[in-house]
């Protein structure tokens, strides 16, 4: 398979953190300072970043995560636990293809049914994932800038309408610091900042080694964070008080522009730029899926695609009945218990392995030559 | 080399049958396989004293004032008959001192004999000798080299290839006065045996690309090659795809400036359409004009041909998403004005664009294939069809006419015919897509096409260079075309990287200069 370069794996980064995490109003909890509350999301998420999954990444950088598992949990602890992140990755790429499909159906095709839209994003995703990790990459490459270009156009669109009070976003730190942390952990760190763990699958894959991979996944990380803190800051700048209220807020704001009688209507595709994002997530997620099954069961690529997009599409069809149930038990229920499970929890505790193992060994191998 | 083996194997027992001596024999052989119609000539002559000779052609593929000269050299030599005492072997004389023609060389079997004949060549034939030679007196009637009638340019060379191999490799070599200019040739189709030929510049062509390139014409197994065409989905990565992933031109320079730049380029006998090859998906949209004229128009063409592109390929479709789903997207004045004009349309929008869009696909076909002579009356049946007398008569509305017009303008844009087509083919799934999903279908549509247009690759190389992956220094000549004073490197997937075409250029120094004459330098 042909490697990844530097530059695709950072824009996938980008368009994977983005992804879907402008649709919603972050850390709503956290009122004013929800921006705030962002940004220290992202510093804890940094941490994360450094401290766990690119520490794992250094020290085992050609395996991948399922690899790394079955290497030193053992046979059943390794299968389940390695199962635990098939299932993990497939229930984060139904929730995003869930929310694909519903967002499609309310804001683009109220008249047809979400089963059959959730059926066409399903089947691009397989086409994609069928493709091959290189070619994924090379999409987010190409689609990066055009992305970022967009976004930057609407910000400017939305500054010169006129529709920013900055007045929304005062008094700064109104209900204290510990609102801030409260909104910001886990909350934060599971949805977006800690999804990160899905690079485990697809570092190995990329050319170069080592620190380059480290600095350009920083660089992004950092990037992405500020980029959602601003759109953070610009729906509530823009909304005020209304913004937690509002299913999608930023797609509200932009319904707000009017300028010069031309660019009145834009929003349909302001909604095709939010679906690239989480287009590109669904995909990466179902990507991750299908290696990390395809490397516990020796299945064959078509066959790997076909089970996991099964999967994901009678899973996003039945799990939730609606998009507001999606949402609560996404925000309330997944964010605080079961995915730190994943993003924190079991990392850490390879991590802890890994190193532990790591010590040992060169221990033995010190006392090896010792004697 | 390969080829050849395998292209003479059917032929098996054949081949291995040497000439004979005996030259009745030999001459009764290319009568059985030839026939002995009145282009098979045959010139039987005596050469000192007695010694039986004959000269064989075929009329039509030689050149008549070549065979004449042959044919007289030999008479004066036995006129004169002084040389034959000196030279013990009648043979070796025809050979070394007597034929006034160049361009010899000898033959063994009785297979080679009928191709020698065949590619035009005149054969000797020497009684009590089981050799023969081929002399070459190849000629014909070819057509000359004309302007082209694809990819017209308003400034720039006016020459086109014609269907002779040697006249294009002719017209290619004198653009190209280097020794690094490689030309290799092959022979292709057991029957037809086309010539190919192969032509890079060493040193700047990548070998793995040039090496790759004879690997897949060398696996070639077919008994005909009529065109270039043939060649092109012969040797493309084997995959399933509306997009054309070799160039083809019809222009040496076209061809000079690929080769400059690291393509490879092949040359079919018969075919005024050369092949490039690697190719990306922006080679399509760059024509060779706009390296001749100024930077800046040139620059403003192209974003004017991607446009032309994606409305050829999505117009209709937006059309059909916005009228049908996206109501609200429009202004208010241009939505009561469009419902007005749809109030009498029976179809929805979607049956409305595939009929306008089909009829004006059928019209475009019949325009190509009508004889000349006929050619006004597509004009006006076509005006009547897609034009007023179609919305007057309640079929179409006005708006669905300018849009299918404007797509119809729009896809002869592109300089590239076969990138144009494939707009065309992707434009009626895209149709099909935006009227059962509106803009989420279109959107799904492009996305599926992005994810095609990523795996998709030209001998090796990504489809998509220079975007994904990024080469930033080849971004010079993708969007814009910057000034040649500014491109000092070469396009780096194509040749080797970071070879620089040219010395470093003061502005001042090349603004007064026509800005096209550091390029031909040969700069390594």
């Amino acid at each position: 398979m042909e490697r990844i370069s530097l530059n695709q794996l950072g824009s996938m980064i980008i368009l994977f953190l983005i992804g879907s995490s402008s649709l919603f109003l972050l850390a709503s909890d956290a009122g004013k300072d929800a921006w705030l509350a962002v940004f220290v999301g992202m510093l804890g998420g940094l941490a994360l970043l450094w401290g766990v999954n690119l520490m794992i990444y250094r020290i085992a950088p050609n395996s991948n995560l399922i690899e790394l598992i079955n290497d030193h949990f053992g046979k059943w602890a390794g299968f389940l636990l390695s199962m635990g992140y098939v299932i993990y990755f497939c229930y984060k790429s139904i929730r995003n293809v869930r929310e694909f499909g519903d967002l499609t159906s309310i804001l683009l095709l109220p008249n047809t049914p979400v089963s059959a839209i959730m059926l066409i994003i399903c089947a691009m995703a397989a086409y994609t994932v069928m493709s091959g990790v290189d070619v994924f990459f090379r999409m987010a490459e190409f689609i990066l800038p055009i992305v970022i270009a967009i976004y930057v156009m609407l910000f400017l669109i939305i500054a010169f309408a006129d529709l920013l009070q900055f007045d929304n976003l005062l008094p700064v730190l109104d209900k204290g610091m510990m609102s801030v942390l409260k909104a910001a952990f886990p909350g934060l760190i599971s949805f977006p900042f800690g999804e990160l763990i899905l690079f485990l699958m697809f570092w190995k894959y990329v050319e170069q080694e080592g620190n380059d991979i480290i600095r350009v996944t920083i660089k992004c990380y950092l990037f992405s964070g500020l980029f959602i803190t601003t759109t953070n800051l610009l729906i509530l700048a823009g909304l005020g008080k209304l913004a937690p209220v509002i299913t999608i807020p930023l797609m509200q704001l932009t319904t707000f522009i009017e300028i010069a009688k031309i660019l009145e209507r834009i929003d349909p595709f302001v909604a095709l730029l939010l679906f690239t994002g989480v287009y590109f997530k669904l995909t990466a997620y179902y990507m991750g899926a299908v290696l990390a099954l395809r490397y516990m069961t020796k299945l064959r690529q078509k066959y790997a695609v076909l089970i996991v997009g099964g999967g994901i599409y009678f899973g996003s069809s039945y799990i939730f009945k609606s998009y507001m149930e999606q949402v609560r038990i996404g925000f309330t229920l997944n964010l605080k218990y079961h995915f730190p499970i994943f993003q924190i929890a079991f990392p850490l505790l390879l991590l802890i392995v890994v190193l532990f193992k790591k010590r040992w060994n060169e221990k033995v191998h010190a006392n090896e030559e010792t004697e | 080399m390969k080829k050849q083996n395998n292209g003479a194997d059917s032929q098996g027992s054949e081949q291995a049958n040497r000439l004979s001596s005996d030259i009745e024999d030999n001459i009764r052989y290319a009568q059985d396989t030839l026939g002995t119609g009145p282009d098979i000539l045959i010139r039987r002559l005596h050469l000192f004293q007695e010694s039986k000779a004959a000269v064989l052609s075929i009329a039509g593929i030689t050149d008549k004032a070549s065979v004449n000269l042959l044919v007289d050299s030999m008479l004066s030599e036995y006129r004169e008959q002084s040389g034959l005492a000196r030279e013990g072997d009648p043979f070796q004389a025809l050979l070394y001192r007597m034929l006034a023609v160049g361009g010899i060389r000898s033959l063994e079997t009785l297979y080679d004999l009928d191709v020698a004949m065949l590619e035009g060549l005149s054969v000797v034939l020497l009684d009590g000798y089981d050799r023969a030679l081929a002399v070459n007196t190849g000629g014909g009637e070819r057509r000359g080299v004309e302007e082209p009638s694809t990819q017209t340019v308003v400034r720039g060379p006016k020459e086109g290839f014609a269907e002779s191999i040697l006249t294009n490799i002719s017209l290619l070599r004198t653009k190209i006065k280097s020794p690094n200019l490689r030309i290799e040739y092959k022979i292709i189709g057991q029957q037809t045996r086309t010539t190919v030929a192969v032509a890079y510049m060493k040193g700047i062509s990548e070998d793995k690309v040039v090496n790759e390139v004879h690997r897949r014409l060398d696996a070639i197994e077919t008994d005909s090659i009529l065109d270039s065409g043939y060649i092109e989905e012969f040797i493309h990565e084997k995959k399933y795809s509306p997009f054309p992933l070799l160039q083809n031109t019809e222009r040496p320079d076209a061809i000079a400036a690929g080769l400059l730049e690291g393509q490879v380029a092949i040359i079919v006998d018969g075919s005024p359409f050369a092949l490039l090859a690697p190719v990306t998906f922006f080679k399509f949209f760059q024509s060779s004009e706009d390296y001749y004229q100024s930077y800046d128009i040139a620059t403003f063409l192209r974003v004017i041909r991607f446009v032309s592109f994606f409305a050829s390929m999505l117009l209709p479709s937006l059309y059909i998403a916005i009228t049908t789903f996206h109501q609200e997207m429009l202004p208010t004045p241009l939505l009561i004005s469009i419902a007005a004009q749809r109030e009498g349309v029976p179809f929805p929008a979607i049956i409305e664009a595939m009929i306008m869009e089909l009829t004006f696909e059928i019209l475009r076909e019949a325009g190509v294939r009508m004889p000349r002579i006929i050619g006004s009356a597509i004009s006006i049946v076509g005006a009547l069809v897609l034009g007023q007398a179609a919305v007057q008569a309640g079929l179409i509305s006005a708006a669905m006419v300018i849009v299918v017009s404007f797509t119809a303008i729009a896809s002869f844009v592109i300089p590239a015919v076969n990138m144009g087509t494939s707009a065309r083919l992707i434009r009626f799934a895209m149709m099909i897509l935006a009227g059962s999903f509106g803009v989420f279908g279109i959107m799904a549509g492009l996305m599926v096409l992005l994810t095609h247009l990523s795996g998709l690759r030209s001998f090796g190389v990504p489809y998509l260079t220079p975007i994904s992956p990024l080469v930033k220094n080849n971004l010079k000549d993708v969007f814009v075309r910057a000034p040649w004073w500014a491109m000092n490197k070469r396009p780096a997937l194509f040749g080797k990287p970071g070879t620089s075409r040219q010395g470093k250029q003061e502005k001042k120094a090349i603004s007064s200069q026509s800005g096209k004459s550091g390029e031909e330098e040969e700069g390594q």
